[in-house]
């Protein structure tokens, strides 16, 4: 038996330990994957959940009921980590990558045939600034306005740090194939 | 550029691949969570906790609590009294239900049978057979729901439980309310819920707790307990009734504060200072014959010499002062004056009728000394031989000027503040320099100190009050007033002559201490 977000939340609001088990419980296992997917090893992702959590448990007093609680929560982990690797000096040099405009134009992508985590270790191989703003722009949503503007560089920046990820992701996953057993193997 | 269809299609599958992805954190990152949510437990101790106000304000609120409760218990115990006899009867009504749950769960039935006969033990608090009727009229409005009844039959004997484990009733508590709320909506029968495979370790804790329990005998007090908690928790509560405790948060901060210098204490224990000051004074030689002059004796007028006196002219003196200031209130100082001392005598004179030339009493005890001294810048040397007494009393000037030199200590009164007060006394050392007197016939005679008529050093004893009025930190006006008196003779010889001068002064001064 799960309880619902409200319940939760109220029982969180309440700094009850028994509601923000639960809680890291029922979104622990989502908020992991997006901690993974933005740092390079489980080690950090580890602190950046840790140090999520202890940021959701502090502000959830401020959360209403306006929006589903995953968004909420999901927005605190991606500025965690995003924080995290400023720490790391991780985005100190961002810079605009030209070239790569067109890699992709025609090409046909199939997903479905790959394991998220798979495709997740792909993208923890690309450069950080390209796993960043891939993470941002094509997982989370943001625009490259909001992009630029969280991560303090240029619209521009952004726009071609993203189409150099895609680039990237496009050619491993075209070195990927698919056997009959499920498998992924490399080429 | 890209297709936008294309694109959007790119970040739609990865979104969509992402979107559910999940992995089970490792162990130890909610322990390192839970670590760090005790320890800012732990640092969060709101320091108004240790406000004593805050302290006396919750013992005013308790003893006003504790007063209307008493006042409240006091009013309403005929009608306690009342209630518990209809809980009586009401309680016979309701069992038919407990009938019903017995044939679902026989854990139920025992309960139910403990419960009716602790509702007909005659020993029943008033308070017990409130919850009890309460309780069985929730229990009849929902006689068609056998599981609530059950849930609440459960949530009893856990609160019962948390009694004895407090900790522990704490987390069911929160898990009870919320389970009954969900009952209330979806109901389902307790067993299904003890039987659901996803129950959260929590939700098995707390219908662990029920079952454990329930072969447990129920005495008054549990059920009194029980009774209570299963009105309470029947009652539909929204979400928005619920308290949400929320921290308060004092936040300390200390803004840019703006270091003052400190200022510096105007009044050192040690410390050197310098005055400037101008006194003006009256100044009395005191000066007195004390013999007849032998002119005057000759004239046999010896008895009119001795009859003149002194009096007292305007002064004024030039000072400069150092001194040191040994304590807070103690001070010693030095330092030299210019006095000119200005005076009058009044006393008759000789005339000699052969030469015409007459001879005050003081010009004529001086020619006596100073035929005794030689030395006097007198116009005449000898006295008249055919000169008679003028019994007219003359003023004659007689001027001094004198360098002087103080030692004084002084006692201040106050030092710190804007005005202060200092009383002073000490020694003066007068060192004579000139004097002048106006001979009868209007010439003056002038005495000087090494023609020894007076002494060159004379002391006077002094004291004074000074008021300081603090114009900086440095700087002081002063006023003192002064007396001086000498203590010794002005003359080196008192056969004829005696001068015992005394002073009395306003000073006006600055100061700068260092």
């Amino acid at each position: 038996m799960t309880f619902n977000e409200q319940e939760l939340v109220i029982g969180c609001q309440q700094r009850n330990r028994v509601a923000q088990k639960q809680l890291y419980d029922v979104f622990g296992g989502k908020l992991f994957a997006i901690c993974l997917r933005y740092t390079k090893n489980r080690t950090d992702a580890e602190d950046v959940l840790q140090d999520a959590f202890i940021k959701i448990y502090e502000n959830i007093v401020t959360f209403r009921n306006d929006s589903p609680v995953e968004y909420w929560l999901r927005s605190i982990v991606v500025n965690t980590a995003l924080n995290h690797l400023r720490q790391q000096k991780h985005l100190k040099q961002l810079d605009d990558i030209d070239g790569h405009e067109n890699v992709l134009a025609g090409k046909e992508l199939v997903l479905a045939d790959f394991q998220w985590q798979q495709l997740m270790e792909f993208i923890k191989e690309l450069p950080i600034g390209c796993q960043t703003i891939f993470n941002l722009y094509a997982i989370e949503g943001y625009q490259h306005n909001e992009i630029a503007q969280k991560l303090g560089i240029s619209e521009g920046t952004s726009k071609s740090q993203y189409s150099r990820a895609r680039t990237l992701l496009q050619e491993k996953l075209n070195k990927e194939t698919r056997f009959d057993d499920g498998s992924v193997r490399n080429k | 550029m890209m297709d936008p269809s294309e694109t959007n299609s790119f970040e739609e599958q990865w979104k969509k691949v992402f979107q559910e992805a999940s992995e089970t954190p490792p162990l130890s990152t909610w322990e390192g969570i839970e670590a760090r949510l005790d320890k800012e437990e732990r640092k969060v101790v709101p320091l108004w906790w240790q406000t004593p106000r805050l302290w006396y304000a919750a013992a005013s609120v308790a003893a006003l609590l504790m007063v209307g409760i008493g006042l409240w218990n006091g009013s309403f115990s005929s009608e306690e009294k009342k209630d518990a006899h209809l809980a009586a009867g009401k309680t016979e009504l309701v069992s038919p239900d407990a009938d019903i749950n017995t044939s679902s769960e026989s854990s139920v039935e025992g309960k139910t049978a403990q419960q009716k006969e602790a509702v007909e033990v005659p020993s029943i608090q008033p308070e017990t057979s409130i919850a009890q009727v309460e309780s069985e009229r929730r229990r009849k409005n929902s006689a068609e729901n056998p599981a609530i009844i059950k849930q609440d039959e459960s949530l009893a004997s856990a609160d019962t439980e948390k009694q004895v484990e407090e900790d522990r009733a704490a987390v069911s508590s929160f898990n009870n309310k919320v389970a009954v709320r969900k009952q209330e909506n979806n109901p389902v029968s307790a067993e299904a819920v003890a039987g659901n495979k996803d129950l959260t370790n929590t939700d098995k804790f707390a219908a662990a707790q029920s079952n454990n329990v329930s072969v447990e005998p129920l005495n008054p007090a549990n059920l009194d307990a029980a009774s209570r908690i299963v009105a309470e928790a029947l009652t539909p509560i929204g979400y928005k009734d619920l308290d949400v405790y929320v921290q308060k948060r004092y936040v300390f901060f200390k803004p840019g504060t703006i270091t003052e210098k400190p200022v510096e204490k105007v009044s050192k224990n040690r410390e050197y200072y310098a005055a400037v000051g101008l006194m003006p004074a009256t100044f009395n030689p005191d000066v007195k014959v004390t013999s007849p002059p032998a002119a005057f004796a000759n004239a046999n007028a010896s008895r009119q010499s001795l009859s003149g006196n002194s009096q007292a002219g305007t002064s004024y003196a030039v000072q400069t002062q150092g001194g040191k200031r040994l304590s807070k209130h103690w001070s010693v100082e030095t330092g030299m004056s210019y006095l000119q001392g200005n005076s009058t005598y009044e006393g008759g004179y000789l005339l000699d009728v052969a030469t015409s030339r007459s001879q005050n009493v003081l010009q004529s005890a001086l020619m006596d000394k100073s035929g005794q001294n030689s030395g006097v810048n007198t116009p005449t040397s000898s006295p008249p031989a055919n000169a008679f007494y003028i019994d007219v009393t003359k003023e004659v000037r007689n001027d001094y000027r004198y360098l002087q030199v103080p030692v004084q200590a002084g006692y201040t009164l106050n030092p710190d503040k804007k005005l202060s007060y200092s009383v002073l006394g000490g020694m003066m050392a007068n060192f004579f320099m000139n004097n002048e007197i106006e001979s009868a016939s209007g010439t003056v005679i002038t005495t000087k100190a090494s023609d020894d008529v007076y002494r060159s050093l004379n002391w006077a004893a002094t004291t004074g009050l000074r008021f300081n009025y603090r114009l900086s930190s440095q700087w002081k006006a002063t006023l003192t007033g002064s007396y001086q008196k000498s203590i010794t003779s002005g003359f080196k010889s008192n056969e004829t002559l005696e001068s015992r001068p005394y002073l009395y002064g306003v000073s006006w001064g600055v100061r700068y201490s260092f």
